[in-house]
């Protein structure tokens, strides 16, 4: 989101309430969404659903398209649309519901920098998996990814959208030196994220303890998500399942805030 | 002349004959040459003849320093930060050309078994293998939070950089472009310089997921912004303390210093990002005391080079004596070449009359200094 445009969320953002009828925008769940979309889709769910503010799910085949920034998932709110975690957190800050308020200078930075670190290693793994692992492209990418990517898509157009978004993740791979990674050495830096944040949860309820926060909706979302989708190998799975206290973390943020919405 | 190397290679062992030898043989050289770029050849030479079976140390290619810093560029500082705090024995090989790095990139570290790793990450975790582990005594979680702060680095201050030495027009043309084109060899300095401009630009792109990035005032607040945020998280960590984790430095503490150095130290006409680090007075002690305990000689060479060109700061050249002298020497060649080829002087008249006088005055010489033996 553009500084000119941020100003402007926020100045009007203040001034008007949380709406009844906010709306999320992601792709088909069913047939389309991928990995990673899913998993931040999730994510700001998760978030939302913490600070207590009502939304609507909503699926579309060209949410792509239809986000600001061409990313998944984003919120429509009055009228005004934020697309991502990051800029939807200071939205609703603006709005005067926020999560992290009760945390001291140091537990803020550190909060800022493990959500950098799922960004920069779960997300980032995850895309390599959907897209750019060679020794299982067979089975991965065209079997799962491609196919779900281009499903809404007819014939030849399906297979030209397919291929230009593989080949854009491929660059930025290069770009970020992910490039030369083997599929292992990828699962190794999976496992290393997830103990880091197994080590930094320790026994707490939440990442800084009773309360939640947005690296908790982070977390949640890319967790429960590789939890649950099924690939062609489990081995994604396998590597979260090791951290135990990661487990029973997704475990109960899905009981406090999902189960009983939907029961 | 600056010697390409430091540490490690100067603590090798050589035998009793050769602590007589060796240096007679250097300064010879360096008297010579007038630079002592061959100590690198003489230890390996050294090392070869006398048979000794010690492992060759890994090899490591950075880029040369300036402004007081080990190297310019961040990835290299990073490991050499990382390899000065696990006390790593590299062989340091400071360049300005990456074509003459194995991997034709810079860092790179060329291992005694003839791999060639690139990637900072992948340096330190081969060097932690080789039992340099400068996070030896973090606590599990202290590694958490390195791996944490390592990610929003990566993540906020990376494109900032970026940004502020290759996009941001004036930066580039008046620093950037002009150090690497004064440092790369002849034919190279023309076109390196640019494309690594278009590397920079398409990685930044890539990294924001910005397909018509253009550099411009909204990019620069955006990214300074996140940069500045960044920097105030890694001051609200480090508090008090003299390194981030404790009193010994840790990799994070090499990661921090490889991103900050550059910012503090570099000359920036636009320095809207060093301004904002120079308020906070942690990072930047931080950074200078880094600086002074690991790496003194960089810190006092600095000195000499800004306190001279400060008088005269017009086009600063390495080794500007030498090559002005080379080119007076070349010009006077030419012009006696010349002036002998259209005959406005000639020598011959001279070499007769050379000829004609020396056999009286050799006759008196030598003959009766003979006579008195």
């Amino acid at each position: 989101m553009s500084l000119a445009a941020e100003a402007f969320v926020s100045q009007i953002a203040a001034a008007e309430p949380w709406p009844e009828n906010a709306t999320l925008y992601q792709p088909l769940t069913e047939d389309q969404i991928l990995l990673s979309d899913c998993a931040s889709s999730l994510a700001v769910q998760a978030y939302l659903r913490m600070c207590g503010l009502p939304v609507q799910v909503v699926c579309r085949a060209n949410a792509e398209y239809m986000s600001p920034s061409g990313k998944i998932p984003f919120i429509h709110v009055g009228n005004q649309v934020v697309s991502e975690l990051g800029p939807i957190v200071q939205f609703t800050r603006a709005k005067g519901h926020s999560l992290s308020d009760g945390l001291d200078d140091v537990q803020r930075a550190e909060m800022k920098a493990y959500m950098e670190l799922v960004n920069n290693m779960l997300l980032t793994a995850e895309l390599y998996i959907q897209w750019c692992d060679d020794a299982t492209a067979a089975e991965v990418c065209m079997l799962i990814s491609r196919p779900r990517y281009s499903s809404p898509y007819s014939w030849p157009l399906s297979n030209v959208l397919a291929y230009q978004k593989q080949w854009e993740v491929r660059r930025k791979m290069n770009a970020i030196g992910w490039g030369g990674k083997t599929l292992e050495q990828v699962y190794e830096d999976v496992s290393q994220c997830c103990q880091a944040l197994s080590q930094r949860l320790g026994t707490q309820p939440y990442f800084f303890n009773k309360q939640p926060t947005e690296l908790d909706a982070l977390v949640f979302g890319h967790l429960f998500t590789i939890l649950t989708t099924r690939l062609t190998s489990t081995e994604l799975a396998e590597r979260v399942k090791s951290c135990s206290n990661l487990l029973s973390f997704c475990k109960r943020i899905e009981q406090t805030y999902f189960e009983d919405k939907s029961s | 002349g600056k010697r390409p190397m430091t540490g490690a290679s100067e603590t090798w062992q050589l035998p009793v004959w050769e602590f007589v030898l060796v240096p007679l043989l250097l300064h010879r050289l360096t008297k010579l040459t007038g630079s002592d770029k061959y100590v690198d050849h003489v230890v390996q030479w050294c090392q070869v003849t006398s048979g000794l079976k010690m492992a060759a140390p890994d090899e490591l290619f950075c880029w040369e320093g300036d402004w007081g810093l080990p190297s310019v560029s961040t990835d290299c500082l990073v490991v050499l930060a990382y390899a000065q705090f696990a006390g790593a024995p590299l062989k340091l090989r400071k360049i300005s050309n990456p074509w003459r790095s194995p991997s034709g990139s810079l860092p790179a570290l060329r291992t005694n078994q003839k791999e060639t790793l690139s990637r900072p990450s992948d340096i330190i975790i081969h060097l932690r293998k080789q039992k340099y582990n400068a996070d030896y005594d973090l606590s599990a979680k202290e590694g958490a939070d390195s791996l944490a702060f390592i990610s929003l680095l990566e993540e906020k201050l990376t494109p900032a950089l970026i940004y502020a030495f290759w996009i941001e027009p004036k930066n580039y043309v008046d620093v950037t472009r002009r150090w690497y084109a004064e440092h790369l060899p002849f034919p190279l300095n023309f076109f390196l310089p640019g494309r690594m401009q278009r590397q920079q630009l398409e990685k930044l792109r890539l990294l924001r997921g910005d397909e018509s990035l253009e550099a411009g005032e909204e990019l620069e607040k955006e990214m300074y912004r996140d940069a500045a945020e960044c920097m105030n998280l890694l001051s609200q960590r480090l508090g008090s303390h003299k390194f981030f984790f404790g009193d010994s430095p840790s990799s994070l503490d090499a990661y921090v210093f490889g991103h900050l150095a550059p910012i503090l130290k570099s000359k920036l006409p636009n320095a809207k990002l060093q301004q904002h680090l120079k308020s906070l007075d942690n990072l930047t002690n931080f950074c200078t005391n880094i600086l002074l305990l690991y790496f003194p000689r960089d810190g006092r060479e600095s000195q000499k080079t800004t306190s001279q060109p400060e008088g005269a700061d017009f086009d600063h050249v390495p080794n500007k004596r030498r090559k002005q002298f080379l080119s007076a020497l070349v010009a006077l060649g030419a012009m006696l070449s010349y002036a002998l080829l259209t005959g406005m002087v000639s020598i011959q008249h001279v070499q007769h009359e050379a000829l004609e006088e020396p056999p009286d005055l050799q006759h008196i010489g030598p003959h009766e200094e003979e006579g008195d033996g």
